[in-house]
């Protein structure tokens, strides 16, 4: 591993002697864009924090953090007008994630391996045929997406990592 | 004498002569008194139920009508019935089967045929060639307008965000549910559950100014496509070539919009009921507004607010950076999305989702059986304009559905998953038992009232 020049990083040494670095959030945000180049999959839902990093270069967006009391949103918002929210806990776990625009952004990317969840959930949502949009709510995932006319919107949330003073209502 | 007549006069003309002949058709018609060659007839006959497929199909509450397309310019025509009536889309899109013989003309950029691609909210999609047809409902005819043809491309999936367009756009942000009939692709009377769908929306295109700049104005979700060789690339295209809602083309001043009516269901629901779609809006003694309350539509083709137990579902997702999409009146969704079950539930309404394993599944139970009902829901238009409260009702879908009818006026189901997401979608148990007028956007509205993005009103 080596880093550019302009990263802020410092070392130390631990007991074996292997020099471990600490790299503040903005030097590994820049150190994955090479990892990334070869990991276009990587996905955020129920990933850490870093994660989000691979969807803001994946979505080409603007990201901005709010930090509220008991997690954290990094806020996507791309050029072509459509805005994710990627929703933190305290100990470092995407646990929910929405989106609106024209249309829904790449699920691959935002759901991970959270897709297969999607995936599996939706055999019995096919009976009965629900173009505009579908919901799913199982105890370890839980997903909406609709569209309407020009717009989508939607959220996927992990209710097991949500934090317990967290209320739903306030993934937006 | 001259064939065309005033508004009014025609107004007053065709409701005296209604009354004794039903309609009219043609210059110089067979009854006595003045000639009417401007007053086609703008009834269509309307069909809610199953659908073609009948009850082991993918529809029920749909609501279908007859539609003519002709090669455009030519009196080479085809009557496709089974026609899914969709005030919540844009455009009509038609299977290669329904049409039969009749060819339409492709729309060509660069050399190559415009595709269009639609992913919808359960990853179903729709992708096929735009074609200029003529398109006849009733007596009204919008002559050299785009529609789709469902299917038929190569390559037969459309760009995916795994496999995009050479320059970057794809339509499938979603990966397509492997389980939906047809594989997701709505090009089969299986899948689609129809022979076409006829949107007649708010807009006036399906994209609009969205969809017409070259580089693109957006990539995820791009819905216009060529393929040369099998390859495709995004590009942009004029409104004229994107999929036109027929009714804003119509030739006769029944151009601003619709009224459709439909009976009263009995409890329980009902097989088929059949109604009116009446074209145009205040043109004819059979399209007055009268006492009907005016709804403008936001930008983005809802009510901005719906409030219902102090809590607002607002469309901040149009305007407001926001996850809610507000209200809106859809003759294609097939129940009332509105609110979620669990706050519903906490407002002490004995609303549940349907369990697994049940007929009702993905759709609303009622705790104890019967009937729960929603009142006082209040209803919010555009900058103000329309304000008043609805009631809706919401019975227990695996009660309705043992009944094996098709047609009910109080199916109902999640909008979303919490109430920062949740909507309300006035599907087509709305519908029954009254008249719903859409006005179609930057067209005249009545007197006083304004709507610059179209409206709803009943």
């Amino acid at each position: 591993m080596h880093c550019k020049a302009d990263l802020t990083a410092s070392g130390t040494k631990n007991s074996e002697g292997t020099v471990v670095f600490y790299f503040v959030i903005r030097a590994i945000a820049v150190l994955l864009v090479s990892i990334l180049a070869h990991s276009p999959s990587w996905a955020t839902l129920g990933q850490s924090e870093a994660s989000v990093t691979s969807d803001q270069l994946h979505m080409k967006s603007k990201e901005r953090v709010q930090t509220f009391q008991n997690y954290k949103v990094h806020e996507l918002t791309t050029g072509e007008g459509s805005t994710i929210r990627e929703y933190v806990s305290p100990q470092g776990s995407v646990f929910a994630i929405t989106w609106h625009g024209r249309f829904a952004p790449d699920m691959n990317q935002l759901l991970g391996t959270y897709i297969n969840n999607f995936q599996t959930a939706t055999p019995a949502q096919t009976k009965i045929q629900r173009r505009r949009g579908i919901t799913i709510k199982t105890g370890d995932f839980v997903y909406t997406n609709i569209c309407h006319l020009r717009l989508c919107a939607g959220s996927a949330y992990l209710p097991k990592v949500v934090p317990p003073d967290v209320a739903v209502e306030a993934i937006q | 004498m001259n064939c065309r007549l005033g508004v009014q006069s025609q107004a007053l003309w065709l409701s005296v002569v209604a009354l004794f002949s039903g309609f009219l058709t043609g210059c110089g018609s067979n009854s006595s008194g003045p000639a009417t060659s401007t007053v086609v007839n703008n009834t269509a006959t309307v069909t809610a139920g199953f659908g073609p497929n009948g009850p082991s199909g993918v529809i029920v509450n749909g609501l279908f009508t007859t539609v003519t397309v002709c090669q455009h310019g030519s009196t080479t025509c085809v009557s496709i019935p089974d026609v899914q009536v969709d005030t919540g889309s844009v455009g009509l899109r038609l299977l290669p089967s329904a049409l039969g013989t009749v060819m339409l003309t492709p729309i060509a950029v660069s050399g190559s045929p415009l595709e269009e691609c639609i992913q919808y909210g359960d990853t179903s999609y729709s992708w096929g060639p735009m074609e200029l047809a003529d398109v006849q409902i009733a007596g009204e005819r919008a002559a050299g307008i785009a529609v789709q043809v469902l299917g038929g491309v190569t390559p037969m999936v459309p760009p995916s965000a795994s496999s995009p367009a050479s320059n970057g756009a794809y339509c499938l942000t979603n990966p397509v549910n492997p389980n939906l009939p047809n594989g997701g692709n709505e090009d089969t009377l299986a899948s689609l559950g129809a022979n076409g769908i006829l949107g007649i929306g708010n807009f006036v295109f399906d994209c609009g100014s969205g969809c017409t700049s070259q580089p693109l104005s957006f990539t995820q979700g791009y819905p216009y496509y060529i393929c040369p060789n099998g390859t495709c690339q995004g590009v942009g295209v004029p409104t004229p070539d994107q999929a036109e809602n027929p009714i804003a083309a119509f030739g006769s001043l029944d151009n601003s919009g619709v009224a459709i009516t439909l009976p009263v269901v009995p409890p329980g629901g009902s097989g088929s009921v059949s109604g009116t779609m009446n074209f145009g809006i205040g043109t004819r003694s059979n399209n007055n507004l009268g006492n009907a309350k005016v709804f403008a539509l936001d930008q983005c083709g809802s009510l901005p607010t719906v409030t219902f137990n102090n809590v607002s579902y607002s469309d901040t997702s149009c305007t407001q950076n926001g996850s809610g999409l507000g209200g809106y009146f859809d003759t294609g969704s097939n129940a009332l999305y509105v609110s979620d079950a669990a706050t519903l539930a906490s407002e002490g309404i004995p609303i549940s989702d349907c369990a697994q394993g049940t007929a009702g599944v993905n759709f609303y139970c009622v705790t104890g059986g019967g009937t729960a009902t929603l009142s006082n829901i209040n209803l919010l238009g555009y900058l103000g304009v329309g304000s008043g409260t609805i009631t809706l009702n919401i019975n227990d879908a695996t009660t309705l559905f043992k009944t094996n009818n098709a047609v009910f006026n109080d199916l109902g189901s999640d909008s979303g998953t919490s109430i920062s997401t949740d909507f309300f979608d006035m599907g087509m148990p709305f519908f029954l038992g009254k008249t719903v007028f859409v006005g179609i956007e930057g067209q005249s509205t009545p007197v006083g009232i304004s709507a610059p993005n179209g409206f709803v009103a009943f």
